[in-house]
C-alpha cells in the first residue's frame, strides 16, 4: 500500500532508492546530502532495503564502487552534491562509456571556493557533456519519483541518469509526499537486465584500449541511445501516470496557451515562478512557465513547440558559464536557432551560491524583460548594488587591502 | 614436470607484453591458482595493453578496465554485486605500481580499511613503464628513470607498501616474484583461502626494457632481487605475524642484483649511494627477521591464541 | 571474428568478440628462436662408453626402469658391474660441480641400483639370426661386451677362456667385497640366456689356434688380458708373491696369508686389491710406493678405502733388494725424493741415497701387468714386438680383432667394455652389417658456463652405504635405497637432454609452451625472449637465429 508521508527531499530520496531496490549503494557524505545517506545506511542494515551499502572513502570512489556493481550486473545507486559530484567526474564519464545505467541524486550546492553549502545548479551543470541523463525535481515527491523514473529509463538505453534536487531547499524541507506501494513500483521497474554482469562463464574483456578504426562507432551509439531515452523518458512518464499516479514529461507548461512572454526554469525555484505567474497575470499580464525537468536529452522539439510564437523568453540559470551566460539559456537558444517564429531569449543569471529567488526577484526579471529590446546573453539578478543587467565592460581588480586587526 | 604449477591456462597467447615481461608472467601463474571462477580489475597499467586491443583480449576470466586509481574499489562494487546475486567469485584488482603506490593508494586504503572481500595484486616494476618509465612511489633509491635521470637519480627509497598494508591489519598480505613460482603459487591458494576480507600481494615484475636489461635476464633479475634481500618474500597475517618464506642461503650483496641492470647505474657508480642503500637492505631484512622471530615466540607462548 | 564494417555491427560496449590468438600473431615480434636441443652432457662426453646419462635418469625418474636399462645396455652392458667398480670418470666431468662447487651427481650409485633393479630382466633375444659364427677368446669384461653385442646382432657367439670359470678379471681380479662373483654369475647366466656358448679351459695358443678359430668362424675377437705381473727388477724377486695371482687364489678361496706383517710394492688398483685383501684377512699391510699419494696411478677412491682399511703407505719408498732372514722378508729400501716432472707428467722420484730394512712376512708385487702375446703369430705383429691394432680392434687379419686390456695394458672394466663393443661393432661392419649400428655424430658437449643450477635442490648427495661387517669379503658397501636414487637424481641439471622439467614452460611470460609430456613451443606467437633457454636448467634449448631457420 502506498502510504503519505512527511518527508525531507534527501529522506525521499532515499526512500526512492529503497522502492527502486537498489542493489549497491555506495555513497560518501557531504553536506546537504549526508541524511540521503544516513537513511540507507538504516534502510539496509535493518534489512528493509535488500542491499550492499558500501562506505567508501572518496565520491570518486563512490562512483567507481557503483561502476564496478553496476558492471557486475547490479542496480548501483549513490548520492552527492557539489565538490562530490565535481570529483566523480573522471567516473560519471567510465559509467557512460562502460553503458551503466547507475541512478544518482546530486543535492545541487555551490562550489567552492569559498566554500558555500548552499543551492546552486553550477555542480550539475557542469557535467552536462559526460552522457548522463539529468533530471530536476522540484518538489520533494519528485526527489523520490525521479529516481524510479529514471532506472526505468536508464535500464532500457543503457545509460546513467541522475536526479538533480536543489540543497536545503528541497533536500531539509519536509513535505507530504505519497511512498508508493512496492509492488506498484515493481510492476513499473522491473528487475535490471544487464548488457552483460562480468560473468566468467563468458571471459570477455569490458572497456579496453580501441583505436581509430573503432572508438567513433561506440560513441555514435551513446549519442543514438541518448536520443531513445528522450522518447522513452515520455513514454515512461506516462506510464508512471498509469502506474503511480502521477504524469512526469520532459517539459512542464504551465499557464502556457495563451502566454507571450514565457519564464524558463529548472529546480526547486520553479515553485516561485509559478507563484510569480499568478501575480503577473493578476496584474494583467500574459505570462506562462516552461519547466526544463529534462536537461539531458534535451527536449529540444518540446521547447521549440512550446515556445514558438511567444513574445519573449527568459530563462532563469542558477548557474553560469563564465564568459558566456547561464547554460540553460544557451541550450534554450541554440535550441531555437533557426527555428520560424523563434522568439528572442534573455538570459538572467540568479541566485547563485544560494541567494534565495523570490517570488518577488522572478516578478523583477520579468519587468526588466519587458523594459528590453534586444535580448542580452547573461542578465545578473540581485548583484549588491547593480541593478538587473549585464555585466560591467569596464570592472577593475580590487587588490588586497590592509588587514584590520582588533585591538 | 618438477613444478607445482598447474598446466592449464587461464592467459591466451598473442599478449601485447614486451619480450621477457615480468608482469605478463605474473599474470599467467597467478591465473593458473586463480581458476576460472574469477573477474580481473585492470586500472590504467601495462596490463591495460598486454591485454590486447578491443575487440581481443587474451585472458580467459572477464576483465574490467577501469579508471587508473580506482581497482580497489571498482573491485569491491564488483564483489558487492556478485554477492547480491549470491555468487562467490572471486574479484581480483590487478594494478602496477602506480595504481597501488601512488594514484591508487586512496582506494586501496579504503579498501583494505574496510576489509573488503577482493584480492588485490600489485605487479610492481618499479616505474611509470607504460608511459615510457616515469618514477613512481616505489622506484628504489639510486635509480634512473626518465624523470630521474642519471644527473638526478630518484632520491627517495622505494614506499613501504606492504607496511602500509599491514598497518591496515588485513588478514593476508605477502610479496612475491614469479622467479619463486612455487612461493608464488602457494601465496596466490593462501590468499584465495583467506577469503572474507582483503588480500594482498606485492609481486616485483621484471620490466626488460624499464629496467634497461636483455629479456632474457629477467627471471634472474627478480631472483636476484630475492637473493640480495632487496625484494625479501615474506607474508604477514592480520597486519601483525610476519613470516619470512624464503631465507637466502647467503648474503649475497646486492651489487650482484644492481649490476644486472642499467637503470642502477647512477646508484652503482656512487658508492656512498651504494652504501646506503646496502645498509638499507639491511636493517629491512632484520627489521623483517625480528618481526618473524617474534611472531614465532607469540605463537608459542600460551597467549598466542589471542593474536587474532 | 565477425567483421565491423557498420556501425549496426558493433556491439553497445566494447566488450571483447575474439581471444587475442586470433589476430595478434606475436611470433612476428621475433628475432631469435628458441629450439630444443639434445646436446651431450659432459658426465656422457667423459665416459668412455658414451652412456647418454640424463636421458637413462630421467628414465628411472618417471618410473620406467626397462627403458633405462635398454638405454644403458645399448652402450655398457654390464650397469651392474660397473655400477660397483667404474671408477665413475662422468661424475668427475658433472657440471654441478664445475659450476657450483658442489658434490657431483652420484651417477655410478644410480647405475648399480639401475643394475640391481634390472637384474632380473633378460637381455633381449635378436630377432632375426645371422647365421654367422663368431668366437670370442677371453671373458673378462671386454670379451663378454664383445659377446653380448655380437650376439645381439644375430650371430652364433662362442667365448672361449683358459680357466676353468667364465668372467675373466671380474671373477679373479676384482675382490669380492667389491665386486660379489654372484653377480659375475648372474651377469653370465644373463649372457648364456641369450644363446651365448661359453667353452671353458681352453686356452688360445696351446688348446687351440688363433688358425683353428679361423678356419671355423666368420670372425674372432682376442681378449685375454694383461694377466702377467710385471717383475720389480730387485734383488731376491723370486722371494715376492705376484699379487695378481694372490688375488687369483682368495678368489677361488684358497687364502693363504704368509704371515702377520706384508707388504705389497706398487701403487696402482692391483696393489690396492691385494693391499685391502690382504688386511681384511687380517694382515698388517705396508705398501711401499716409490713416489707420493699426488702420483699414485691408484683410483682414488680405492686408495682411501684401503686408507680407511688401515693399510699403511710408506711414500718415496723404492725397495733395491729382498733376502730372507730367520723365516721373515728383509726388504732393503732406499728413500727417494720427488725431481722434475717425467714423460708421464708425474714427478720423477730421485734417489737420496739413504737406505733402511723393513721386515715383512711376505712381500707383494704389484707395479703392473703385460699381456700374454704369445698366441699370436707374428704376421699380427708390429716392428716393436706389439700387435698391430686398428682403434676399432682390427688386427691386420681381416676376420681377427683384439681388445681390452690385452690391447692397452691394465685399464678400467669400462674401458674394457668399450673395446669389446667397438670390436663388435667393427665386426658386424667387416660382414656387412652396418644397419645394426646407427652412427655415433659427435655433439657438442654442454659446458658448465651453459647450465643454470637454480632450480636443482641443494641437499647434499646421496652415494652407496658403507655395508656392515660380514666378512673379509662380504660387499663392502650396500646399493642406495629407491627414495635416495630419486633424490639424486633431482640433483641432476640433465645437460642438453630435455628430462621434462617444465621449467622453460613454467617460465614462459607469453604462455606459448603447452606441454605435452614435453615442451612444445608455439613459434605463431614465441616472441623469441630467450627465457625458456636461459632458464633451462641443462641448457637443453638453444637460441637460433631467425634468418639461420629455414621457412620450408
Amino acid at each position: 500500500m502506498s502510504e503519505r508521508l512527511l518527508l525531507t527531499g534527501n529522506h525521499a530520496a532515499a526512500y526512492g532508492a529503497m522502492l527502486a531496490r537498489a542493489e549497491v549503494i555506495s555513497a560518501y557524505p557531504i553536506t546537504p546530502q549526508t541524511m540521503i545517506v544516513e537513511l540507507l545506511s538504516e534502510l539496509t542494515a535493518s534489512g528493509r532495503l535488500a542491499a550492499k551499502f558500501i562506505t567508501v572513502e572518496s565520491e570518486h570512489s563512490a562512483m567507481a564502487a557503483c561502476v564496478g556493481a553496476s558492471a557486475a550486473g547490479a542496480r548501483a545507486y549513490t548520492a552527492t552534491s557539489g565538490q562530490g559530484l565535481a570529483l566523480m567526474h573522471e567516473m560519471l564519464h567510465w559509467a557512460v562509456g562502460a553503458r551503466l545505467p547507475i541512478v544518482l541524486t546530486n543535492v545541487s550546492r555551490a562550489m567552492a571556493p569559498g566554500w558555500s553549502i548552499w543551492s546552486d545548479q553550477t555542480d550539475i551543470i557542469s557535467q552536462r557533456d559526460v552522457g548522463w541523463m539529468m533530471l530536476f525535481a522540484e518538489s520533494v515527491q519528485e526527489a523520490q519519483d525521479f529516481i524510479i523514473w529514471m532506472y526505468r529509463v536508464a535500464e532500457q538505453v543503457f545509460l546513467p541518469g541522475m536526479v538533480a534536487m536543489d540543497a536545503f531547499i528541497l533536500s531539509h524541507t519536509a513535505e507530504p509526499i505519497i511512498v508508493h506501494d512496492q509492488d506498484a513500483v515493481d510492476a513499473y521497474l522491473p528487475g535490471f537486465e544487464p548488457l552483460y554482469d562480468l560473468d566468467p562463464t563468458q571471459p570477455r574483456a569490458y572497456g579496453g584500449l580501441v583505436n581509430r578504426d573503432h572508438y567513433f562507432e561506440l560513441r555514435y551509439k551513446i549519442f543514438e541511445s541518448m536520443e531513445r531515452a528522450g522518447r522513452l523518458l515520455i513514454e515512461a512518464g506516462d506510464e508512471f501516470a498509469e502506474i503511480l499516479g502521477r504524469r512526469y514529461s520532459p517539459v512542464e507548461g504551465y499557464m502556457l496557451d495563451d502566454a507571450e512572454i514565457v519564464i524558463v526554469s529548472a529546480g526547486a525555484m520553479t515553485s516561485n515562478v509559478r507563484q510569480a505567474d499568478k501575480d503577473l497575470r493578476d496584474r494583467g499580464m500574459k505570462a506562462g512557465l516552461m519547466r526544463l525537468v529534462a536537461f539531458r536529452p534535451f527536449p529540444v522539439a518540446e521547447v521549440r513547440r512550446l515556445l514558438a510564437g511567444r513574445r519573449k523568453v527568459a530563462v532563469l540559470d542558477r548557474n553560469m558559464s563564465p564568459g558566456h551566460s547561464g547554460v540553460f539559456a544557451q541550450e534554450i537558444r541554440s535550441a531555437l536557432a533557426g527555428q520560424s517564429g523563434a522568439p528572442p531569449v534573455y538570459g538572467y543569471v540568479v541566485g547563485l551560491g544560494g541567494r534565495d529567488v523570490r517570488v518577488e526577484t522572478v516578478t523583477e526579471v520579468v519587468d526588466d524583460l519587458m523594459a528590453r529590446d534586444v535580448p542580452e546573453l547573461a542578465l545578473f539578478v540581485d548583484v549588491k548594488g547593480l541593478p538587473i543587467g549585464p555585466v560591467r565592460p569596464d570592472s577593475t581588480i580590487n587588490r588586497l587591502g590592509p588587514l584590520e586587526v582588533a585591538r | 614436470m618438477r613444478w607445482a604449477v598447474p598446466e592449464a591456462e587461464f592467459m591466451d597467447p598473442g599478449t601485447l607484453g614486451c619480450q621477457g615481461c615480468g608482469g605478463t608472467l605474473s599474470m599467467r601463474l597467478v591465473l593458473k591458482e586463480l581458476g576460472d571462477d574469477a573477474i580481473a580489475v585492470l586500472p590504467a597499467c601495462c596490463w591495460s595493453i598486454i591485454d590486447g586491443p578491443w575487440p581481443v583480449h587474451a585472458l580467459n576470466i572477464p576483465v574490467f578496465h577501469t579508471a587508473f586509481e580506482t581497482a580497489a574499489v571498482v573491485a569491491t562494487g564488483i564483489k558487492a554485486a556478485k554477492q547480491i546475486k549470491g555468487k562467490d567469485t572471486t574479484v581480483v584488482a590487478w594494478a602496477g605500481d602506480g595504481g597501488t603506490f601512488d594514484i591508487g593508494l586512496q582506494a586501496l586504503s579504503g579498501a583494505a580499511e574496510r576489509n573488503e572481500d577482493i584480492v588485490f595484486i600489485c605487479y610492481d616494476n618499479e616505474a611509470y613503464m607504460n608511459t615510457g618509465i616515469q618514477r613512481s612511489s616505489a622506484t628504489p633509491l639510486g635509480t634512473w628513470t626518465t624523470t630521474t635521470p642519471d644527473e638526478r637519480p630518484e632520491p627517495r627509497p622505494k614506499k613501504d607498501i606492504m607496511g602500509i598494508m599491514a598497518a591496515h591489519r588485513i588478514p593476508y598480505a605477502a610479496t612475491a616474484t614469479v622467479a619463486y613460482p612455487d612461493d608464488l603459487s602457494r601465496k596466490v591458494r593462501t590468499a584465495l583461502a583467506a577469503k572474507g576480507g582483503m588480500r594482498f600481494l606485492h609481486l616485483l615484475s621484471a620490466c626488460p626494457p624499464g629496467w634497461k636489461m636483455a629479456a632474457d635476464d629477467a627471471i634472474e633479475a627478480m631472483r636476484r632481487a630475492v637473493q640480495t634481500n632487496v625484494f625479501p618474500l615474506y607474508e604477514v597475517r592480520d597486519g601483525r605475524e610476519y613470516k619470512i618464506t624464503h631465507w637466502p642461503e647467503a648474503e649475497v650483496d646486492v651489487a650482484d642484483y644492481f649490476s644486472l641492470q642499467g637503470r642502477f647505474a647512477p646508484l652503482l657508480a656512487d658508492d656512498a649511494l651504494l652504501n646506503l642503500v646496502r645498509n638499507n637492505v639491511r636493517e629491512r631484512w632484520w627489521f623483517l627477521v625480528e618481526r618473524h622471530q617474534q611472531s614465532l615466540r607469540k605463537a608459542s607462548s600460551p597467549d598466542g591464541a589471542h593474536l587474532h | 571474428m565477425s567483421t565491423l564494417n557498420h556501425v549496426d555491427d558493433y556491439p553497445e560496449i566494447p566488450v571483447s568478440l575474439a581471444s587475442t590468438r586470433t589476430i595478434l600473431k606475436t611470433g612476428a615480434w621475433r628475432s631469435v628462436r628458441p629450439v630444443l636441443a639434445e646436446r651431450s652432457a659432459p658426465c656422457s662426453a667423459a665416459c668412455p662408453a658414451g652412456v647418454g646419462i640424463p636421458a637413462y635418469l630421467q628414465d628411472i625418474k618417471e618410473g620406467r626402469p626397462k627403458e633405462a636399462f635398454a638405454a644403458l645396455t645399448s652402450r655398457n652392458p654390464f650397469p651392474r658391474i660397473t655400477g660397483r667398480v667404474c671408477p665413475h670418470f662422468c661424475e668427475q666431468a658433472c657440471n654441478l660441480e664445475e659450476k657450483t662447487g658442489r658434490d657431483s651427481v652420484s651417477i655410478r650409485s644410480i647405475e648399480r641400483w639401475l643394475g640391481d633393479e634390472t637384474a632380473h630382466l633378460p637381455h633381449p633375444v635378436p630377432s632375426r639370426e645371422t647365421g654367422k659364427q663368431v668366437a670370442v677368446v677371453g671373458s673378462g669384461p671386454a670379451g663378454l661386451a664383445a659377446a653380448f653385442y655380437l650376439r645381439r646382432s644375430g650371430h652364433e657367439v662362442t667365448v672361449f677362456d683358459r680357466r676353468d670359470l667364465p668372467g675373466g678379471m671380474l671373477r679373479y681380479g676384482i675382490p669380492d667385497y667389491r665386486l660379489p662373483t654372484v653377480i659375475v654369475d648372474e651377469e653370465l647366466a644373463r649372457l648364456e640366456a641369450m644363446g651365448i656358448e661359453f667353452r671353458n679351459g681352453v686356452a688360445l695358443g696351446s688348446d687351440l689356434t688363433l688358425d683353428d678359430l679361423e678356419a671355423t668362424y666368420a670372425a674372432v675377437f682376442v681378449a685375454t688380458g694383461a694377466g702377467r705381473e710385471r717383475t720389480v727388477g730387485i734383488e731376491g724377486e723370486s722371494l715376492l708373491e705376484p699379487g695378481l695371482a694372490f688375488l687369483e687364489a682368495t678368489g677361488r678361496g684358497e687364502v693363504a696369508l704368509p704371515g702377520d706383517r706384508c707388504a705389497v710394492i706398487g701403487g696402482g688398483n692391483t696393489a690396492m686389491d691385494v693391499a685391502r685383501v690382504l688386511r681384511r684377512l687380517g694382515a698388517e699391510v705396508t705398501v711401499l710406493y716409490r713416489r707420493t699419494v699426488t702420483e699414485m696411478p691408484a683410483i682414488r677412491e680405492e686408495y682411501e678405502h684401503a686408507v680407511a682399511d688401515g693399510v699403511t703407505f710408506k711414500w718415496l719408498t723404492l725397495p733395491r733388494a729382498v733376502k730372507k732372514q730367520d723365516g721373515k722378508l728383509i726388504v732393503t729400501v732406499e728413500d727417494m725424493w720427488l725431481g722434475e716432472p717425467d714423460e708421464s707428467g708425474r714427478r720423477r722420484p730421485m734417489p737420496t741415497g739413504v737406505s733402511r730394512e723393513l721386515r715383512f712376512h711376505g712381500v707383494f708385487s704389484a707395479t703392473g701387468e703385460t699381456a700374454d702375446l704369445t698366441p699370436f703369430p707374428d704376421r699380427l705383429m708390429s716392428s716393436d714386438g706389439w700387435l698391430s691394432l686398428a682403434e676399432n680392434g682390427a688386427t691386420t687379419d681381416p676376420l681377427v680383432y683384439a681388445g681390452g686390456d690385452l690391447a692397452t695394458g691394465p685399464a678400467t672394466v669400462i674401458e674394457a667394455i668399450v673395446a669389446g663393443r667397438r670390436a663388435a661393432r667393427a665386426i658386424d661392419h667387416q660382414l656387412g652389417l652396418d644397419r645394426l649400428w646407427p652412427e655415433d655424430n659427435p655433439i657438442e658437449v654442454v659446458g658448465s658456463a651453459e647450465v643454470n643450477p637454480t632450480y636443482v635442490p641443494r641437499h647434499d648427495r646421496t652415494a652407496d652405504h658403507v655395508a656392515e661387517w660380514a666378512g673379509p669379503f662380504a660387499e663392502e658397501s650396500v646399493t642406495m635405497t629407491d627414495a635416495e636414487v630419486l633424490y639424486e637424481i633431482e640433483r641432476c641439471l640433465s645437460c642438453g637432454h630435455c628430462n621434462a622439467c617444465g621449467t622453460c614452460f613454467v617460465f614462459c611470460p607469453d604462455g606459448v609452451i603447452t606441454w605435452e609430456d614435453g615442451p612444445v613451443i608455439d613459434y605463431e606467437f614465441c616472441k623469441g625472449c630467450g627465457i625458456c633457454v636461459a632458464e633451462c636448467p641443462g641448457h637443453a634449448m638453444i637460441l637460433v637465429n631467425e634468418r639461420e631457420v629455414s621457412h620450408v
